[in-house]
């Protein structure tokens, strides 16, 4: 096995449009969650908290300089924050489009954001709108793929809010195997009418602004955003920006329930423990695990309880989720980029509007911003359908 | 990587039907899946299954409810996408009202995998791959992958679509589908745009066992280009990479499909094969779609141990008394490609 290299970081979210403004806004403690839902017309706007990305789908067109119709926001969001991850990687546009350099996607929203289109279309009540290929989840590599003319291994991957994870850990796999020189890796979704219901129906959505693995929690916020990593081979590094190391990842399932945790969190210990094994660390040398903690009463608990298993005394913790809300397929890549600006800057972020512990499990995530030695970083993504991916970041 | 058992579940009764006129033809222009009375899923937990759930984890369960498997691997371009519309749907019509989750639930494109591990209770590696008409091959170089870190597991490994009403209106409208009836007996005489549509549930068990294995999934490559002169440069550089001095392609499994618009990729493609290798195709009996190409691998499965073939099924003989590799080539939409290599054990 290669060592494997983050060299190249791109990211857009709530709180911000580029890896230097999320870097500001976590140490910031900035909340990008808000009242406001202007993408689409929709009877729980003002009532219940999102967080978007503060650029609108023109202003997206512009930026991004698209002109080909039927481009849908889950691959304007993604294109943009692959532009920055290519260009801070200093890769060559000949590296992106050679044979040895895969993309591996994820998303969970695909076209599904456009909501009346698919209506329509999915109905036969038109002849057809610009979006009759981008409504699946595949649409946004093939787009990307177009747009960047590459030619390597693509693939997308949907393991519910462990997605991106996944697609992290899968391009890692094909530059260990030989397939892929290079890998450029993440995952992007957008805020849907469809999500926005989804989850509401499931009673899961929080009427305030979240509170991970507090006491009071009463569910998740949704977000939007897109974040990428380029990775690099140990030889391909020389005179790069490196930014983290990739050592461990592992993906295991809770076989419980469609949609919710077991007591015993087995899916979530199962692959923490399998990400430690690949790194071949022990569990007191992770310094930071950057938590799934949705705010749901289910996941904050779960997820503590298979903390406390695998640790023992659990090492400082902290959900972004009360920065950015849950992005859902872009969330395990997003949090990769906190986890390595972590590393990159020895110092944790603050887990938002925490108030008091949870008596069952009595943890208390990390409260304030703080500069502490960072060796190693767990980052933790669990979804539906039992999915739960880990991966280990380590400083370089 | 070897294949130890199949499963599937497609628009044939039988698809080593030897005799054409006894295959099932398209109805409405759909060839339909023939589904089992999936007995090892629990009724209670059948009726709320959307089909491509039911086909997926009913051509499972055979496979790996008594055996266990180490992890579970699927290619799927759109399950749940029918449980997805009828959550939209439910949605537009009551004004986000008060919804049911059920749908919503069996929405998400991991659906399979996720039931299959909890029915199972399976905590291994569990995936979904979901890159359209790239998703099973995925899936297969995935199990390959973990192979090579894993040496002694085993995985279960599948491809699974169906026709869901939705899909299919929005794939119409885009014009995928023929637009004339057709009888798949007549499917490569066509010379229109369109395929016929087809569904499915395609299982494999793998390992690294040679022993007793069907056969030996020995490379796979994957590209996206509409350009024919790269495709062969792709396929070229595969067998070069992967055939041992003087060895040879026995047997070239196209997924030729019917539509004009991508014939001259699998006709490319034929002329590289070698002039003594065998043409069949296959996509007459199960119809295309997003992962058909996993019956084209089911299929050199059975061509490898049968060491015989449906005579309607072959486009060109070869004077090969036996066949050992297989080379299966699919095209979607013209512009995902894949090379599976496959030979005997």
């Amino acid at each position: 096995m290669s060592r494997i290299f983050i060299t190249g970081m791109g990211i857009v979210s709530a709180v911000g449009n580029s890896v230097a403004a999320n870097h500001e806004a976590l140490k910031a403690n900035t909340c990008g969650i808000q009242y406001k839902l202007d993408l689409f017309p929709s009877k729980y706007a003002g009532l219940l908290p999102f967080g978007l990305v503060a650029l609108s789908n023109e202003e997206l067109l512009k930026a991004l300089k698209v002109t080909e119709s039927g481009v849908t926001r889950t691959s304007l969001l993604g294109l943009y924050a692959l532009n920055e991850a290519l260009a801070d990687s200093k890769i060559s546009t000949e590296e992106i489009q050679s044979f040895d350099t895969a993309l591996i996607g994820a998303n969970t929203v695909g076209g599904m954001c456009l909501t009346d289109e698919l209506y329509n279309d999915a109905n036969a009540k038109t002849d057809g709108s610009d979006y009759l290929g981008s409504y699946d989840c595949a649409s946004v590599n093939l787009f990307l793929q177009r747009h960047l003319k590459i030619n390597g291994v693509i693939n997308t991957i949907n393991t519910a809010c462990s997605s991106s994870a996944n697609a992290i850990m899968y391009g890692a796999m094909l530059m260990n195997n030989g397939y892929a020189r290079r890998a450029i890796v993440g995952g992007t979704d957008s805020l849907a009418k469809f999500t926005i219901n989804g989850f509401n129906s499931l009673h899961i959505l929080s009427n305030e602004i979240c509170t991970p693995f507090d006491e009071g929690r009463k569910g998740l916020n949704l977000g939007e955003g897109a974040a990428w990593l380029i990775l690099e081979k140990e030889e391909d590094i020389k005179g790069k920006n490196v930014y983290a190391e990739l050592t461990g990842y592992s993906n295991a399932n809770d076989a419980y329930h469609p949609s919710s945790l077991s007591d015993e969190g087995d899916g979530p210990f199962l692959s923490m423990q399998g990400a430690l094994k690949l790194a071949k660390l022990t569990p007191d040398k992770i310094d930071f695990i950057n938590a799934h903690g949705t705010g749901t009463e289910n996941n904050d608990e779960v997820e503590s309880r298979a903390m406390i298993r695998l640790f023992g005394k659990p090492p400082a913790f902290a959900s972004t989720k009360g920065n950015v809300g849950h992005t859902l397929g872009a969330a395990g890549a997003i949090e990769a980029v906190y986890s390595i600006l972590s590393l990159q800057h020895q110092e944790v972020y603050a887990n938002l509007h925490f108030k008091n512990t949870i008596p069952s499990t009595g943890l208390t995530p990390v409260e304030w911003y703080t500069k502490m030695p960072v060796n190693h970083v767990m980052s933790n993504s669990f979804g539906f359908g039992g999915n739960c991916s880990s991966l280990i970041f380590s400083k370089v | 990587m070897y294949i130890h058992q199949t499963y599937c579940i497609s628009a044939q009764q039988d698809l080593l039907q030897d005799d054409i006129e006894q295959i099932n033809e398209p109805i409405d222009k759909k060839l339909l899946a023939i589904e089992p009375s999936y007995e090892k899923i629990p009724p209670g937990i059948l009726r709320r299954m959307g089909k491509s759930i039911r086909m997926g984890v009913g051509a499972a369960l055979p496979l790996i409810s008594e055996t266990k498997v180490d992890g579970i691997i699927l290619g799927s371009a759109n399950a749940g996408m029918d449980d997805c519309v009828k959550f939209l749907n439910q949605m537009v019509q009551y004004e986000e009202g008060q919804l049911t989750p059920g749908s919503f639930v069996q929405s998400t494109g991991n659906v399979i995998a996720g039931q299959l591990g909890l029915i199972t209770k399976n905590k291994g590696y569990n995936i979904t791959h979901i890159h359209l008409g790239l998703a099973f091959e995925n899936a297969l170089l995935d199990a390959m992958m973990q192979l090579n870190a894993n040496a002694s597991n085993s995985y279960l490994v599948g491809g699974v679509d169906e026709i869901s009403p939705f899909h299919y209106n929005i794939e119409t409208l885009a014009g995928s589908y023929k637009s004339e009836d057709i009888s798949n007996k007549k499917l490569y005489e066509s010379d229109s745009p369109g395929c016929v549509v087809g569904e499915g549930a395609t299982m494999f068990i793998v390992n690294n066992s040679a022993d007793g294995a069907i056969a030996k999934v020995k490379a796979i490559s994957s590209l996206h280009s509409s350009d024919l002169d790269l495709v062969q440069q792709q396929l070229k550089s595969f067998l070069q990479k992967n055939l041992a001095e003087g060895e040879t392609i026995d047997l070239f499994l196209s997924g030729e499909n019917g539509d004009n618009r991508t014939l001259p990729f699998y006709q490319a493609v034929e002329s590289i094969a070698g002039e003594d290798t065998a043409i069949v195709r296959y996509k007459h009996m199960t119809g295309d779609f997003a992962t058909a190409s996993a019956l084209g691998l089911w299929y050199a499965c059975q061509f490898l141990k049968n060491q015989s073939l449906p005579g309607h099924m072959l486009k060109r003989q070869s004077s090969k008394a036996a066949f050992s590799n297989i080379l299966i080539y699919n095209n979607f939409k013209g512009v995902q490609h894949s090379f599976v290599l496959v030979s005997a054990n």
